[in-house]
């Protein structure tokens, strides 16, 4: 069958450094083709050259030819690519926030009255606001969701802002590529298999479809053909028949990984965090009156689908979010409103949004290391009167940090880099090298390998259960990867529209653990 | 040539004055003097941009509230002159007295700015011209004694320019001067100026300076590392308006004139944009930036004049002089607009 897209010999630099080199790729109609490589492999270079995004001509243009249904073209920019047929579902969501679901997704494609169309021409004609909304919710029901579509997107949850992207691409009369980064990222697992149906079905109509995803086993499952980048190269490409989860691994990372496994332990049996009544106000993720006790020296995990609360437990208790209800830490009760205090218990947190909240990404690898050990404990200065006018003592920061590099395994150039230019893995390690130098006593980490690809993603797991075993710090991790919560965890709390459903040993059932997360126990099938 | 696209200011700014420079020589103006005289006028400016740094690397933009600073250091100046402060001691006395006024003025601005947080460049030009004019109140009635500074008739309210002439006038661009042929070095000046730019350099590497940093880039960062980022803020503005009122003390007393009423009102455009035309580009400005901005500006400065008027027609440096302030800082609004798209 004829290809609809074909790319040859692509190739990128950004400044002197190669991100793709020579890439090829054929997609028939119909075709759901995976797009899979660790972070930084050019995976998202590809997509933005396919898209038009102005960021690829800012630096310079490429290199080779894009060849689509038989033609040559040119993508010069995302109405070039639109114009085209091709439809990208964003990772990080292009909606507006504040106009509602309907207008999001019919728009660039708005029905008009037709007398006004004729008279003024479409983009001066009146907006048919009933067919839109009708139109809308003809496309959402295909879907399988269930909005109102007066609802503002702002108002919407994560995973619903997904299909919402989705149904705008979908609405596109003459969609012929339709390309997903990342769709199911944020979502749930059943969420995530619904979405996967969808793409199933629009193969079935004959749109071809390119999935990135982390998940290679969502990859495996829904599509025909997978190419595997590393380097900007292409390094592997696997059809239906020959998937191997192991190969594909190794063909992505260039080596095989060993996964990390802890053995779950009894609890010492000594509380050192006890939660009373406690509600959380954060927004999308609330959680309301939990009573929870968390003994020293385990590992916790708190699971949950997005939006069932299972955040707000970290960022109550340093005081991110307001709060209300008890914490007694070490039989004492403290003040969670008070961030400075909680650090100074021994108290650290590792936010979800690393990017946003987790890092400085214009300051060196050192500088981010350093600066919580400095801020608040006066680790690292030289001796003067003003304590807060002391000088950083580079030495010791230089060596320390140079230590944290060889012991985290974080690939940069040296401690001066910027942790901007960093992967995702290296930039979670700084995060963690962060919270070591603080030696906390209890450490709450958010989402420690979101966005993280495979084998950086053991490192950070290893490296939580060493900060566990030799340090002693008691570690709270809220994730929404299971296998890897029972891979780490002592305990595992599963959290369900802000309420702890349930407590299971981390050695409990896959089965019980995948029901719980959906509000439902075994017992009651 | 990406790295030539980042540096096109300074490349423009920099082939212009070589132009200028030709130009000169062509005119036959005595380039020793021009070079003398843009020498002191980078000491006399380097200070007020040089406060430019805090608040920009914490995050407030370029602080276009300057005048808050700037009149603080007037006043420090005037009590310095109604005690008859004189020489090196006098003026050591108006810095003094003009710090302690801008730790003042400072707090009130920070207290402002934290409400504004976001909006603080457009709040800044306001609350600059609105204290202006608030201080020519003051200005007026102020119950200053010296007849020096008093209106000749009526003997009340300060003149519109105070003459430095028997108090402090040139003590730094005359301290420690070095003769090097036509080429003189007003070394003491010069001391003054990087002293405070070393000064700045440290405390940026201290506890408090790297927070500021930290807060200028991440504030959500530094929430979760338990820092207060409202004091740390207010700790950056009062810094820049310390900095703002030793600046203007420099300047003034190389001028030899206090000048009171209106005349604060522009000053903080010709410091943004030498600020700019060194290449910062907000939340990480370094001391060099702040140095080779002031040099350049403050040259381009002293050679248009002269030239134009020679070459041209009198008066007309003063309309190039304008045209080049506003759009260097055009300029830098619209290459910071093009990053942030990209």
């Amino acid at each position: 069958m004829e290809s609809i897209l074909k790319l040859q010999n692509i190739s990128k630099r950004f400044e002197q450094h190669e991100v793709l080199k020579s890439v090829s790729l054929e997609i028939r109609p119909g075709e759901i083709h995976g797009l899979i490589g660790e972070n930084g492999a050019g995976k998202s270079t590809l997509l933005n050259i396919l898209f038009g995004r102005s960021i690829v001509h800012q630096t310079g243009g490429f290199s080779g030819n894009i060849y689509f249904n038989g033609h040559k073209v040119r993508i010069r920019n995302s109405q070039d690519a639109i114009a085209l047929g091709i439809g990208m579902v964003h990772q990080e969501f292009a909606l507006i926030p504040n106009m509602n679901v309907a207008e999001n997704i019919t728009i660039g494609s708005e029905a008009t009255f037709r007398y006004r169309h004729q008279t003024d021409g479409y983009q001066l004609a009146l907006i048919n606001k009933k067919a839109n909304h009708a139109q809308a919710k003809n496309i959402l029901d295909r879907l399988g969701v269930t909005i109102n579509t007066n609802q503002y997107i702002e108002t919407l949850s994560v995973n619903l802002k997904q299909f919402v992207e989705l149904a705008r691409e979908i609405n596109k009369n003459d969609l012929k590529l339709l390309i997903l980064d990342e769709p199911t990222a944020a979502l749930g697992q059943e969420d995530a298999e619904r979405l996967l149906e969808i793409l199933q079905q629009l193969s079935n109509a004959g749109i071809a479809i390119i999935l990135v995803s982390h998940r290679l086993e969502e990859i495996m499952s829904v599509c025909d053909n997978i190419t595997v980048l590393r380097d900007g190269e292409v390094s592997g490409r696997f059809s239906k028949e020959s998937f191997d989860l192991k190969q594909i691994a190794a063909s992505m990372i260039g080596r095989s990984v060993e996964q990390v496994q802890s053995r779950a332990r009894k609890h010492s049996g000594r509380t050192i965090l006890q939660y009373r009544n406690f509600s959380v106000e954060m927004p999308g993720e609330s959680i309301e009156n939990i009573n929870l006790d968390i003994y020293e020296g385990e590992i916790i995990g708190i699971a949950g689908l997005a939006g069932h609360g299972k955040l707000a437990l970290g960022n109550g208790t340093l005081g991110i979010y307001p709060s209300s209800g008890q914490v007694l830490f070490n039989d004492t009760f403290i003040d969670c409103a008070d961030t400075t205090a909680a650090l100074n218990h021994g108290l650290y947190l590792l936010a979800e949004e690393r990017r946003e909240t987790g890092l400085l990404l214009d300051h060196s690898i050192m500088e981010n290391i350093i600066f919580s050990a400095v801020q608040q404990q006066n680790k690292f200065l030289k001796p003067f009167i003003f304590p807060s006018l002391r000088l950083i003592n580079k030495k010791t920061a230089v060596d320390y940090t140079r230590e944290s590099i060889k012991r985290l395994d974080i690939r940069c150039r040296n401690q001066q880099q910027k942790v901007r230019l960093l992967s995702g893995g290296n930039q979670q390690k700084v995060c963690l090298a962060r919270a070591i130098v603080m030696e906390p006593r209890i450490l709450f980490v958010a989402e420690p390998t979101r966005g993280i690809d495979i084998g950086a993603k053991e490192i950070i797991l290893q490296e939580l259960l060493n900060i566990n075993r030799k340090m002693g710090t008691t570690i709270i991790v809220a994730s929404s990867e299971l296998d890897e919560l029972k891979r780490i965890c002592d305990r595992i709390v599963i959290m369900y529209e802000g309420r702890i459903f349930a407590v299971l040993a981390a050695d409990c059932d896959p089965l019980e653990l995948a029901l719980a997360l959906s509000g439902k126990r075994s017992d009651e099938l | 040539m990406i790295k030539g696209k980042q540096h096109t200011a300074q490349l423009i700014i920099l082939f212009f004055l070589v132009l200028m420079i030709i130009l000169a020589w062509y005119a036959g103006l005595s380039t020793s003097r021009l070079i003398n005289d843009s020498l002191i006028r980078v000491f006399m400016n380097g200070v007020l941009v040089l406060s430019l740094l805090p608040m920009l690397n914490a995050g407030a933009g370029i602080n276009y509230g300057l005048p808050v600073g700037i009149q603080a250091g007037l006043l420090g100046m005037c009590t310095a002159v109604n005690f008859g402060c004189q020489g090196l001691l006098g003026f050591t006395a108006a810095l003094l007295l003009s710090a302690f006024f801008a730790v003042l003025f400072g707090y009130v601005y920070a207290l402002i700015l934290n409400h504004l947080k976001g909006r603080e460049e457009i709040a800044g030009i306001f609350i600059g011209f609105s204290t202006v004019y608030l201080m020519c109140f003051f200005w007026a009635t102020a119950p200053y004694s010296n007849p020096a500074m008093l209106w000749p008739i009526g003997g009340q309210g300060l003149r519109l320019t105070i003459g430095l002439q028997d108090y402090f006038f040139k003590v730094l661009n005359h301290l420690w001067v070095i003769n090097i042929g036509h080429f003189i070095l007003p070394l003491g000046m010069g001391l003054f100026f990087v002293c405070l730019c070393f000064l700045t350099y440290l405390f940026f590497k201290t506890k408090l300076g790297t927070a500021i940093n930290a807060v200028g880039e991440n504030p959500a960062f530094c929430k979760l590392s338990g820092i207060n980022i409202d004091r740390t803020r207010t700790m950056a503005i009062i810094l820049s308006t310390v900095l703002a009122a030793l600046g203007i003390c420099v300047y003034a007393q190389s001028f030899g004139f206090i000048e009171l009423y209106e005349a604060p009102l522009m000053m903080a455009f010709p410091a943004a944009s030498a600020i700019l035309i060194g290449g910062s580009k907000g939340a990480s400005t370094s001391i060099l930036q702040v140095i080779l901005g002031t040099f350049l500006f403050q040259s381009v400065y002293v050679y248009t004049g002269p030239v134009a008027n020679t070459l041209l027609m009198p008066e007309v440096s003063e309309i190039v002089r304008v045209i080049m302030v506003n759009g260097i800082i055009l300029y830098a609004l619209i290459y910071a607009g093009r990053r942030e798209q990209a």
